[in-house]
């Protein structure tokens, strides 16, 4: 049966080709981890479809520069503005008559439509294996024996933090993002004070497929393989960056996913008795262990309140 | 049309519910026979195959949301992890009947107490965790155990991701008249036409016995949890549904009882797993992760939350709603070709307008269409003289 | 005679099948001070929501002449109606800048920023704590928020329910000061709802008392104080 002989590796070179992919996908889950974040902030709501409705926009691009033989960045581009679109489709016409302080029949919502668009993906581009074009140059920036660091994985890593910033100033520095924490913070408050609530909810939708969709762009091509199921145990990787890093917190989603990227390729796999297959587990102890000890995660904001 | 009025165990209240009752047993009784030679009707062009199979899958199926519903439904703790407990006991009934040649009944054995501790250990760190975060660690729960299945070190139990199909034959004892009652149904007018004129072949025969393995172990679970609920602990459960804190301050032990919804609901979806791997002989890990324990989710909300027929209703729904989307190959009058897991499609839009239209689900449905016809009241005069 | 602001008539309201106002009729003139006294479950918190298009009405609420009924909240806070609502109404995880910031979305003009600190220097307590989250600030301080988070739209109307609610007797007579002092400054025409009705009648122009959903009875706040009823009832002398 199992041997439980703890052994590490400590081969320096492996040991940095694991740093260096963890930090590839991790920055990967963390993007997809920032959309999750922008709907939880909004709307306190888990969105299980989140990781379908990035799948659905990773097939449309692969439709486009695959099928299509367009540009691969076009073609992110344009599957950016169709699933925002959709997004913003979905949420006023099966969200919003919903009440939005009652969760539960939301997320229950948001399961359906995770099984809707699953099937969909599989209905339309069948369920054979496929390969979407990465959008950055192949080849190596630097390479130390096993060790490489891709152009791809370094454009992902600038990329995800280039899309926090965006997010950030966007939250910070904009009209529609105080709006936005307004709408997260107080909805009576945000009625009465003129913010068209449905609106800044959509908006957010919106945005959050958009960052969705982004982040499976980067993230599928280094996984080398797509087929419907390929955002199934992203999202779960994708929501262990996020409770990690709390919940409503756009910094703390980014760096969780990146930690849960390094607990996936550097200790799981350098330790042996943790079979590579049960990354996976990994991740949903991660989740367990983080709602157990820190239901606020590293840098969640526990509810701010003082009678 | 105003409703009749019906006087709780007056005589024609006593008729009502012993025609019923003797309708059901019928019915259950004859059902198998009907199926047992797959029907095969054909409808606008596209034609469909209803089987014992299907039949034996959705009893199963109704068993595993029952499962849920206790969980969810009654004491709301939304799971999305409950595939893992039906895997459990569905790969431990498999690995057993074919590593170690146990017969698949003596399984539960098994089953019932491994499910019943994992839902119990599963429950325990859920008393800390409220709300949508139950539902994110148990959602996790589903995405692991597909993983678990296939790991090497336990390939030689589960055939990894192969699946494990279940070479034992599910053999009817002698002492079963088959046969007999086939020919007697035969006699049945009208109805008995349906059943064709061949004998059943051996594959029949198995799935007749297993349709009756399946129904006794189905209304055995359904009484267990019928009794559950009623009960005090029962009362205990709903309580802290619709107000924890109320519940916890007026004397119910939230930990002995959150956990022990769980240890129930694990216990109810692990004998379900055992009733799969009967009704099917077969099982995958990938049949058994996220998207099943939605399903169940599915049929919890289209059957009826904390309806115990609802779940009846929502193990046929998902079965039998599915097998009519696969099998539909072309859109009637449109001519459209369809080809691919339309099921889930069609699960996935039936659970998102049932929340819309009828959140209480289809028993919830079914009770105001009788309240139409008739009601039952209570008798005022004789109270507590007519209850028992 | 003044000119009336708001003018409210045969206003009926409901949740769901449950019904709270049973029309009623009140007006609100410019430069006013108006009071709604009434005990618990009365409606007042209702009238409040109704004007501002958050609950289910039919009757009439004129704005400035114009019909509001069927507009939608935001709708109502463009054309200049300011609601303090009960308990706060702040954003507590948002500064106290930023919950000024939102209190002045629906306006354009670029004097937003002159108007923060403005209302910082009314209150300077709040100027204080300008980087501060509001939900860190005491009960007190959250009230003078919520109050200058409203006026930051300019409004040109204030509604302010129960202000007085579970802040300190010294607390509320600062408020109350405050708010009289507003009134006076900026000619700013407000509809409060209280419970607490000696402060209220002294600062109120005019006063009116609901029972379960209708006008028992209005008038002149000496008037009303001067009521053996009403004293009784809602005055407790």
């Amino acid at each position: 049966m199992f041997l439980l002989a703890v052994s590490i590796d400590t081969d320096p070179e492996l040991l940095l080709a694991r740093v260096l992919d963890g930090l590839r996908f991790g920055s990967g889950y963390g993007a997809l981890a920032l959309a999750l974040v922008m709907i939880y902030k909004a709307t306190g709501v888990l969105n299980f479809a989140q990781g379908e409705l990035a799948l659905l926009g990773i097939y449309i691009a692969w439709a486009f520069s695959v099928g299509w033989g367009w540009p691969i960045i076009v073609a992110v581009i344009l599957a950016i503005f169709i699933t925002a679109t959709l997004a913003a489709g979905i949420e006023r016409t099966i969200i919003r008559p919903f009440d939005p302080s009652n969760h539960l029949p939301l997320v229950i919502v948001t399961l359906g439509l995770f099984l809707a668009i699953n099937s969909f993906v599989a209905v339309t581009w069948t369920t054979d294996l496929k390969a979407l074009p990465s959008m950055f140059p192949s080849g190596n920036v630097f390479a130390v024996g096993v060790a490489h660091l891709t152009w791809s994985g370094l454009g992902m890593f600038i990329t995800v933090f280039a899309m926090l910033g965006a997010v950030t100033l966007l939250l910070n520095r904009t009209k529609i993002g105080l709006a936005f924490r307004a709408v997260s913070s107080n909805i009576e408050s945000a009625e009465l004070v003129g913010i068209k609530v449905g609106q800044t909810l959509q908006f957010g939708w919106a945005l959050a497929a958009a960052i969705g969709t982004l982040a499976g762009a980067l993230l599928v091509p280094e996984l080398q393989v797509l087929d419907p199921n390929v955002m199934l145990s992203t999202l779960v990787f994708a929501f262990a960056g996020a409770a990690l890093g709390g919940l409503d917190s756009p910094k703390g989603a980014v760096i969780g996913g990146i930690l849960v990227g390094l607990i996936r390729n550097v200790v799981v796999q350098s330790v042996s008795f943790i079979p590579s297959e049960l990354s996976v587990g990994a991740a949903v102890f991660v989740i367990l262990l983080v709602l157990l000890v820190k239901p606020s995660g590293l840098f969640g904001s526990s509810k701010v309140v003082r009678v | 049309m105003t409703p009749r009025t019906i006087v709780e165990g007056s005589a024609l209240h006593r008729r009502i519910q012993g025609a019923n009752w003797s309708l059901s047993i019928l019915l259950v009784a004859i059902l198998p026979f009907l199926v047992a030679i797959p029907l095969k009707p054909s409808v606008f062009g596209n034609s469909y195959t209803i089987g014992l199979g299907n039949v034996n899958e959705a009893i199963a199926w109704a068993v595993a949301v029952l499962g849920l519903n206790l969980l969810t439904g009654f004491n709301g703790q939304l799971s999305l992890g409950n595939s893992f407990f039906v895997g459990t006991g569905a790969y431990l009934t498999g690995a057993l009947v074919q590593t170690y040649h146990w017969s698949y009944l003596s399984t539960l054995v098994v089953v019932i107490p491994v499910c019943l501790a994992i839902g119990l250990i599963v429950g325990v760190p859920a008393l800390r965790i409220q709300g949508l975060y139950l539902a994110l660690v148990t959602f996790g729960l589903a995405a692991v155990f597909p993983t678990i299945v296939k790991l090497d070190q336990l390939d030689r139990f589960t055939n990894g991701s192969n699946g494990l199909n279940i070479e034992s034959k599910l053999l009817p004892p002698d002492w079963m008249p088959i046969q007999g009652t086939l020919d007697a149904v035969r006699k049945i007018p009208l109805i008995g036409d349906w059943t064709g004129t061949e004998s059943f072949s051996s594959r029949q025969s198995e799935a007749i016995y297993a349709y009756f393995l399946v129904v006794l172990i189905a209304a055995a679970s359904f009484l267990l949890a019928r009794n559950l609920v009623k009960s005090r602990p029962g009362r205990a459960l709903i309580a802290i549904r619709d107000n924890e804190i109320g519940a916890e301050v007026s004397g119910i032990n939230l930990s002995l009882y959150k956990a022990g919804a769980f240890g129930a609901s694990a216990l109810l979806s692990g004998i379900a797993g055992t009733m799969l791997a009967i009704d099917k002989g077969f099982v995958s890990p990938d049949d058994m992760g996220i998207n099943f324990a939605i399903f169940l989710v599915v049929g919890l909300i289209v059957g009826g939350s904390a309806n115990l027929k609802g779940s009846l209703i929502g193990g046929f729904a998902v079965i039998f709603v599915r097998q009519w989307a696969t099998q539909t190959k072309e859109v009637p009058l449109l001519g459209w070709e369809l080809n691919g897991p339309y099921g889930q499609m069609v699960l996935g839009v039936l659970l998102i307008g049932l929340m819309f239209a009828m959140p209480g689900g289809i028993a919830y449905g079914l009770t105001r269409i009788r309240a139409r016809i008739y009601r039952v009241v209570p008798d005022i005069h004789h109270d507590g003289a007519t209850s028992g | 005679m003044s000119e009336a602001l708001l003018h409210v008539s045969d206003l009926e309201a409901a949740y769901g099948a449950v019904k709270v106002l049973h029309g009623i009729d009140f007006t609100v003139n410019v430069g006013d001070i108006s009071v709604v006294l009434g005990a618990n479950g009365a409606g007042k918190t209702t009238t409040l929501r109704a004007i501002c298009g958050q609950v289910h009405t039919s009757g009439s609420i004129a704005f400035h002449g114009a019909e509001i009924i069927h507009e939608a909240t935001a709708d109502i806070v463009r054309r200049g109606i300011a609601h303090v609502p009960q308990g706060r109404g702040t954003f507590p995880e948002l500064s106290v800048t930023d919950n000024l910031e939102a209190g002045a979305f629906v306006r354009k003009d670029s004097e937003i920023n002159d108007d923060i600190e403005k209302w910082l220097e009314i209150f300077p307590v709040l100027g204080e704590r300008r980087g501060q989250l509001a939900g860190s600030l005491s009960g007190g301080e959250q009230q003078m928020l919520a109050v200058a988070r409203a006026m930051m739209s300019r409004p040109r109307l204030l509604l302010l329910d129960e202000p007085s609610l579970g802040l300190a007797p010294i607390i509320i007579e600062d408020l109350f000061g405050r708010l009289a002092a507003i009134n006076a400054d900026e000619g700013m025409t407000m509809l409060i709802v209280e419970q607490n009705a000696n402060l209220a009648l002294a600062v109120a122009s005019h006063a009116y008392v609901l029972e379960a959903g209708t006008i028992a009875i209005s008038g002149e706040p000496e008037v009303l104080s001067g009521d053996e009823a009403v004293r009784r009832a809602y005055l407790g002398y």
